[in-house]
C-alpha cells in the first residue's frame, strides 16, 4: 500500500515535470504537431495512469507485504562507494579505484575473510585491467598522478 | 527451392571460424549466466555490447543471440537442480536439455519460414500503420510484462518521455537537453540498460539476506528410460508450440511462456498432484516453451523492427550501432545477416545440447559460488562497459545513476523492461504519429480508416478494455501458477 502510494507520487511527479517542460516548447496543431506535442500527450497519459493506479490502490487495500529494510544501509553504502568511485576514477586511475571498490564490496557489503577479500580485489582489479586495458585496448584511465 | 539455397548461404556465413567462435562464446556465456543467479540475460547483453562495436554486425548479432537463447538452457538447469531433490534431477535435466533443443530448433524453423513473408507484408506499412503497430506493441508489453498493467503502462510512458530527450525526430532540433551537450543525442540506451539491469540488480540483491542455496543433488546417470521419454514427448511438443506463439507477442517472452505452459499442463493433467514434485511433464513442457519463445521472439524484431523484450531490445540497439535499422527491409537488404543468424541459431542449439549434457557437473559447481563473490565482478564489468561506450567517466556516473533509479523502481514494484523498450521505440513512434497527422492534415481518424491500421488499433482498444476480463482470469491463473513462483 505505501509502496503503491509512493509509486503514484512518483508517476504524478514525472507527469508534472513532463507537462511543465512540454508546455515550454511549441506544441503546434494537429495539422502540424510541434516539438512539445508528443511529450505533452505523454504527460497527460502518465497523469491519467497515475490516477488509475491511485484508484486501484485505494480500492484494493491489499495486505501490506512484510518489508525487509534491514540491509538498506548496505545499499546506501554501496551507492555512496560507487559515487566516490566515479568521482575519483580519472584522478587516481582505474586499477587502484577498482581495487578499493571491490575491497569495499567483499569486506563491507558481503563480508569475507581478509585473505579471500584481498585476493578477490586484486584479481578483479588487476585481471580486468589486463583483460580490458591491455588485451582489448579499452583506454581505461591509468590515473593522472602517473603522468 | 529458394529457401534452401538461402539457408545454405546462411550456413556458409555461420560456419566461418570467426562466427562459429562467436556462436560458441555466446552459447557458453549464455549458459553460464543462465545458471548463475543474480545476472539476467539483458544485463549480460548490455555488458557485452561494447565488445561488439569492433566486430561485423552479423557476428555481433550471432554472439548476442547466443547469449539470449543460451541463458534459457542454463536457467533450466538451475531451476531443476534447486527444485527437484535427489537422483531424479539429473535425468530430468537431461530431458529438459533435449526438450530445449527440440523446441529451440522448431522455433528457428518457424522463424525461418514465417519471417520473410511477414516482412514483405510489413513493407506495405506507412506511417499510420507503423504508429498503430507500435502503440499495440507497447500496450502488450505493459499488459503481459508484469503483475500490474497500470504500472507497466506507466513505465512505458516514462520510457517514451526519456526517449524524447535529445533531437526532435522530425525537425532535428534539440529539446530537454538543459544545455548539457552530451544530452543532445539523448540518453545513451546502452548506459541506461547497463544501469537499470546490471547495477540495479546488484543493488536489489545486496538488500536480500544471503541465504546460500544448498545443492544436495548428486549427479547420477543422465539417460532417461524409454518410459520417461514417452512421458516427456507430448508435453515437449505442446510446450514448443505454445512457447513459439507466446514468444512472438511483444512482452510475451520466455518467462511468461514457461508459466503459462506449466499452468496448462497442470490444469489438463490426470495427476495434477504430482506437479511440483518432479513430474516430467511439469518440467519438459515449460522448459521447451521458454526455448521456443526465445527463438520466436526474433520474429517481431527482424520483420517489424519491434523488440518484444529487454534482451531483444539490446540486440536491436546493437544493430542500430552498426548502422542497421531492423524492420521489414532487413530480410531483403541484409540477407547475410538474416540467414547467417538463422543458421547460427541451428548450430547454437546443437552446441548447447552438447554443452549442457556432459558439462552439468561444471554448472553445478558454478551454482555453488556465493553471490558475494560474484557481485564485484558484475559491478566491474558494468563500470568498464559503461566507461568504454565513449571512454568517459561521466558515462560511468550515468550508468550508476540509472542503477539507483532501477533499484528504486524495483522497490516500488515497477518492471524496468517496458521502460527500456519504450525508450528505444519512442523516437520511431513519435515520428510515425507526427508524419501521419501531417499527411492527413490533422485528421486523427487516419489511424482508424486504413484497413491494417484499423485492425491494429481495434486490437489495442480491445486490450485496453480487457483488464476486467484479465482480472477475472488472472486470479484463477495465478492460483495454479502460484506454487511455481514460490518454488522459484
Amino acid at each position: 500500500m505505501t509502496r503503491d502510494i509512493a509509486a503514484v507520487a512518483l508517476g504524478l511527479a514525472v507527469a508534472a515535470l513532463a507537462l511543465s517542460e512540454a508546455l515550454g516548447l511549441p506544441i503546434g496543431t494537429l495539422r502540424s504537431p510541434g516539438q512539445g506535442f508528443f511529450p505533452l500527450w505523454l504527460g497527460v497519459l502518465l497523469l491519467a495512469l497515475s490516477l488509475v493506479l491511485l484508484a486501484q490502490t485505494l480500492r484494493a487495500r491489499a495486505a501490506a507485504r512484510p518489508r525487509d529494510d534491514s540491509r538498506i544501509g548496505q545499499v546506501v553504502g554501496l551507492v555512496a562507494a560507487l559515487a566516490v568511485y566515479t568521482a575519483v576514477l580519472e584522478a587516481i586511475g582505474y586499477p587502484i579505484a577498482t581495487f578499493f571498490l571491490v575491497l569495499y564490496m567483499v569486506k563491507i557489503t558481503h563480508p569475507q575473510r581478509w585473505p579471500l577479500a584481498l585476493g578477490i580485489s586484486l584479481l578483479a582489479a588487476g585481471g580486468s585491467y589486463l583483460l580490458f586495458a591491455v588485451w582489448l585496448k579499452v583506454p581505461l584511465p591509468p590515473g593522472s598522478w602517473r603522468s | 527451392m529458394e529457401i534452401l539455397s538461402l539457408l545454405g548461404s546462411g550456413f556458409a556465413i555461420a560456419l566461418t571460424p570467426e562466427n562459429l567462435f562467436y556462436c560458441f562464446v555466446g552459447s557458453l556465456v549464455g549458459t553460464a549466466i543462465g545458471v548463475l543467479p543474480g545476472l539476467g540475460p539483458p544485463a549480460t547483453i548490455a555488458l557485452l555490447l561494447p565488445v561488439t562495436y569492433g566486430i561485423p554486425a552479423t557476428s555481433a548479432v550471432i554472439l548476442l543471440a547466443g547469449i539470449f537463447y543460451g541463458a534459457m538452457y542454463g536457467g533450466s538447469t538451475t531451476s531443476i537442480l534447486l527444485n527437484i531433490p535427489g537422483e531424479a534431477a539429473s535425468v530430468v535435466t537431461c530431458l529438459a536439455a533435449v526438450g530445449s533443443f527440440i523446441a529451440g530448433t522448431i522455433g528457428v524453423l518457424g522463424l525461418m519460414l514465417l519471417a520473410p513473408p511477414l516482412a514483405s507484408f510489413a513493407l506495405k506499412f506507412g506511417a499510420p500503420e507503423n504508429a498503430a503497430l507500435l502503440i499495440l506493441g507497447l500496450l502488450m508489453v505493459g499488459y503481459l510484462g508484469g503483475a500490474s498493467m497500470t504500472k507497466g503502462l506507466m513505465m512505458a510512458a516514462v520510457g517514451l518521455l526519456l526517449g524524447s530527450v535529445g533531437l526532435d525526430p522530425i525537425q532535428g532540433t534539440p529539446r530537454f537537453t538543459y544545455g548539457v551537450f552530451k544530452l543532445s543525442e539523448g540518453f545513451d540506451f546502452v548506459l541506461v540498460a547497463m544501469g537499470l539491469f546490471g547495477i540495479g540488480e546488484v543493488l536489489a540483491n545486496v538488500e536480500q539476506k544471503e541465504e546460500p542455496e544448498v545443492i544436495t543433488t548428486k549427479i547420477g546417470g543422465l539417460l532417461a528410460t524409454r518410459e520417461e521419454w514417452k512421458a516427456a514427448a507430448a508435453p515437449m511438443a505442446r510446450g514448443s508450440l505454445l512457447g513459439f506463439i507466446i514468444g512472438v507477442l511483444p512482452g510475451g517472452g520466455a518467462i511468461i511462456s514457461s508459466f503459462v505452459s506449466y499452468a496448462l499442463e497442470k490444469r489438463f493433467s490426470r495427476h495434477p498432484e504430482r506437479f511440483g514434485k518432479g513430474a516430467i511433464e511439469g518440467v519438459a513442457a515449460p522448459e521447451a516453451a521458454n526455448n521456443g519463445a526465445a527463438s520466436s521472439s526474433f520474429i517481431p524484431l527482424l520483420t517489424l523492427g519491434i523488440p518484444g523484450n529487454a534482451s531483444i531490445a539490446l540486440i536491436f540497439a546493437a544493430l542500430l550501432i552498426h548502422g542497421i535499422r531492423p524492420g521489414p527491409l532487413l530480410v531483403a537488404q541484409q540477407p547475410q545477416l538474416f540467414w547467417g543468424l538463422i543458421a547460427s541459431m541451428y548450430i547454437g542449439n546443437v552446441m548447447l545440447l552438447v554443452l549442457n549434457l556432459p558439462l552439468i557437473r561444471v554448472w553445478v559447481r558454478l551454482l555453488q559460488v556465493p553471490y558475494g563473490l560474484l557481485a564485484p565482478f558484475i559491478v566491474v564489468f558494468v563500470l568498464v562497459g559503461a566507461y568504454s561506450v565513449n571512454n568517459s567517466a561521466f558515462d560511468v556516473g550515468v550508468a550508476v545513476a540509472f542503477g539507483v533509479i532501477g533499484y528504486g523502481l524495483r522497490k516500488l514494484d515497477f518492471e524496468p523492461a517496458p521502460l527500456v523498450l519504450a525508450m528505444i521505440l519512442g523516437p520511431q513512434l513519435e515520428a510515425s504519429v507526427r508524419r501521419a497527422l501531417i499527411f492527413s492534415r490533422g485528421d486523427v481518424f487516419i489511424f482508424f480508416e486504413r484497413p491494417i491500421a484499423a485492425v491494429l488499433m481495434a486490437l489495442a482498444v480491445l486490450m485496453l478494455l480487457s483488464p476486467l476480463a484479465r482480472w477475472a482470469l488472472s486470479r484463477k491463473f495465478w492460483e495454479i501458477v502460484g506454487p511455481v513462483r514460490a518454488e522459484k
